[in-house]
């Protein structure tokens, strides 16, 4: 349905496109985004959400919204579309940081600059992107371990703390970087912090649950918890909780409502506060800087602030 | 001589090929790590494979009866999030039957194409294991469901609380067992079941009727995915559209570790609940062990086929046969 529609939309938005070239519109600047898998999960819906409507606030910005649904050749034929359609710019949430780059590419020789936002494409990739423009993964794995490591230090266990971590699904981008971020930091902070074992959740709190109950079952000792998102880290937390084991520091990132609403029952310690609004309205911005002709930066980072019980109250509740 | 222990083997095998599969994995398990057998582990481990045990109990009915559901991973995804959903709405007394009102919906939809309409039932289910998945993503929005009130609820009691010290999800899915057990093995409805898997066409000109057959196994199998729904939203009180996924492949490998056939005439609910067991064991077994997630993919195919290679050793009578 939604597609259809979307499909629709795109038809009629070259069809006016088509009637008016050449018209008045010469001052509006026509964006064109194609998404990784709307729906699939809240941060995505909102940030589509959010997207609309930053650009529907912007008089002189006209947008073609696209989604690949988690599809790399569809999203290779959107691309495609884009191109024909002869957009100013095109904004990419990649369906996969390989696979897209001939299509990027493509793009990049027809002189169209492409923005690509959230999850940044493969390295080989880089010369046909203007921009990248989304949140610094490995700054947030960092972040979190720093996170941990004053709370461990605060409770004065700094020497002795003994941590697990759950991570997102093995070979995605941004699991890959945030557990890197968080096990390269962790030793610098926090020395003497052992990190005691380390497996997937696959971004699943019913994983992530029983992944916590073999650890709890495995070891007596566990101080702490980094898990790759809130989504996760609230997976970990019920499964401490039934099993009764008390004292025990959560750390996650990507704060979600559920995370949220932990940490003000005293039960979550932190994580990383990612707004999907943020992160929408960033990339439109950064695709009007590059049409505008301004000078920025490859890696467009949006801040990812730290949460935690005790700062909390500066921020709203995630809608996700 | 010599034929005389080949027979002893293949005798005991025959008998109980799973069951030795099932306690070598055990002592191999234990041996790695003592804490394996712990009570604590093992209630918990078969807790977490109560929801999918469930899931299994009816997809085994399906699957006797010649047919496939690959559609148990995404109905289940919907139902929880159907039922937290309406949960916050209208409350937990009328969530619970809305939801199974319109999974066995969903079951009698698929039982109507398969049974009646006779269409491949690997079509009917591969193609609703995505369109239920859009028909969820549809209801949600593509946002978590959590119930508001997590403290306030006696909807947890499914998942989370314990009667006479045994976990409600084990008491449930033990409940089921038995009850879908005898149904399958006592019941005239049992062995058309049967009838209809083994030999259709056969059991058609027997006066079966194969079309009622088949529908009632996908309602009996939607029944089993809405409990295990209900047992999965009331475990963690939320859900995510995704929860389910994969699952009907976790499902189909535990009933055919139990010895049912994939063209369908044999199987039985005791052996699906050993396969079950089998593979939440293995799961838990791995973790415990601390093998790389890598690896444990490949360990557990190994397994299962190691297991499936000795339930048909089991059959031969021998472990190696130079024919089938």
């Amino acid at each position: 349905m939604k597609t259809s529609f979307k499909s629709a939309l795109v038809a009629t938005t070259a069809f006016v496109g088509l009637t008016l070239s050449g018209a008045a519109m010469a001052e509006t600047m026509k964006i064109g985004i194609t998404q990784n898998n709307v729906g699939v999960d809240s941060y995505q819906t909102t940030y589509e959400k959010a997207f609309i409507a930053a650009a529907d606030a912007n008089d002189k910005v006209e947008t073609v919204v696209l989604d690949a649904g988690g599809d790399v050749a569809r999203q290779i034929a959107q691309m495609e579309d884009l191109i024909q359609q002869e957009v100013d710019a095109i904004i990419i949430w990649p369906t996969n940081g390989e696979a897209v780059i001939p299509a990027v590419r493509k793009a990049h020789k027809a002189g169209i600059p492409v923005i690509v936002t959230n999850s940044n494409i493969a390295e080989q990739g880089f010369e046909f992107v203007k921009s990248f423009s989304g949140p610094d993964n490995i700054t947030q794995g960092r972040r979190s371990a720093e996170i941990m490591c004053d709370k461990f230090k605060a409770m004065g266990t700094e020497n002795e703390a003994k941590v697990v971590h759950i991570t997102g699904q093995p070979g995605y981008t941004t699991a890959i970087e945030r557990a890197k971020g968080f096990d390269d930091r962790l030793p610098e902070v926090c020395p003497n912090v052992t990190q005691i074992d380390k497996q997937p959740g696959d971004w699943n709190r019913e994983k992530s649950q029983k992944v916590m109950e073999a650890f709890l079952v495995k070891y007596d000792d566990i101080d702490g918890v980094y898990s790759g998102d809130d989504n996760m880290g609230v997976g970990a937390l019920n499964a401490a909780k039934a099993a009764g084991r008390e004292g025990i520091i959560f750390v996650g990132a990507t704060n979600f409502a559920v995370g949220y609403e932990a940490m003000g029952r005293g039960e979550y310690w932190g994580s990383i506060y990612q707004s999907p609004v943020d992160d929408a309205e960033a990339a439109l911005k950064t695709a009007i800087d590059v049409l505008s002709g301004k000078d920025i930066p490859f890696l467009n980072y949006f801040d990812t602030p730290k949460i935690t019980q005790d700062n909390m109250a500066e921020f709203d509740k995630p809608v996700f | 001589m010599d034929r005389f222990s080949k027979f002893d083997l293949g005798g005991f095998l025959a008998r109980q090929g799973i069951l030795v599969a099932f306690a070598l994995f055990l002592v191999g398990f234990t041996i790695a790590n003592e804490r394996f057998l712990a009570p604590d582990n093992v209630m918990g481990v078969i807790r977490s494979s109560a929801i999918l045990g469930v899931m299994a109990l009816g997809v085994t009915f399906v699957v006797i009866s010649g047919n496939l559901d690959l559609s148990v991973g995404s109905m289940m995804s919907f139902s929880t999030i159907v039922v937290l959903d309406l949960h916050d709405k209208i409350g937990p007394t009328l969530a619970i039957p809305s939801m199974y009102a319109m999974v066995l919906c969903l079951g009698a939809f698929i039982g109507f194409l398969v049974g009646y309409l006779k269409l491949n039932s690997l079509i009917v289910t591969l193609g609703m294991l995505s369109a239920i998945h859009g028909l969820t993503l549809t209801y949600s929005g593509g946002k978590n469901m959590d119930i508001a009130d997590k403290e306030g609820t006696w909807f947890s009691f499914f998942g989370q609380s314990d009667v006479l010290g045994i976990p409600v999800p084990i008491l449930m899915f033990a409940l089921l067992a038995s009850l879908l057990g005898i149904i399958l093995a006592k019941t005239p409805f049992g062995r058309k079941v049967y009838a209809v898997g083994g030999n259709g066409t056969a059991a058609t000109f027997s006066g079966i009727r194969r079309a009622r057959v088949v529908f009632t196994c996908y309602i009996l199998s939607a029944l089993c995915v809405a409990t295990a729904g209900l047992l999965q939203a009331s475990r963690s009180l939320g859900s995510q559209n995704t929860v389910g996924q994969g699952l009907e492949l976790e499902v189909l490998a535990a009933v055919i570790l139990g010895g049912a056939s994939l063209l369908g005439g044999s199987g039985t609910i005791f052996k699906t609940v050993i396969g079950v067991l089998i593979l939440g064991f293995i799961q838990n077994g791995l973790l415990l062990v601390g093998l790389q997630f890598y690896v444990q993919y490949v360990v557990t195919w190994i397994i299962i086929i190691l297991a499936v290679w000795l339930d048909i050793a089991a059959k031969r009578g021998k472990l190696w046969s130079p024919i089938a």
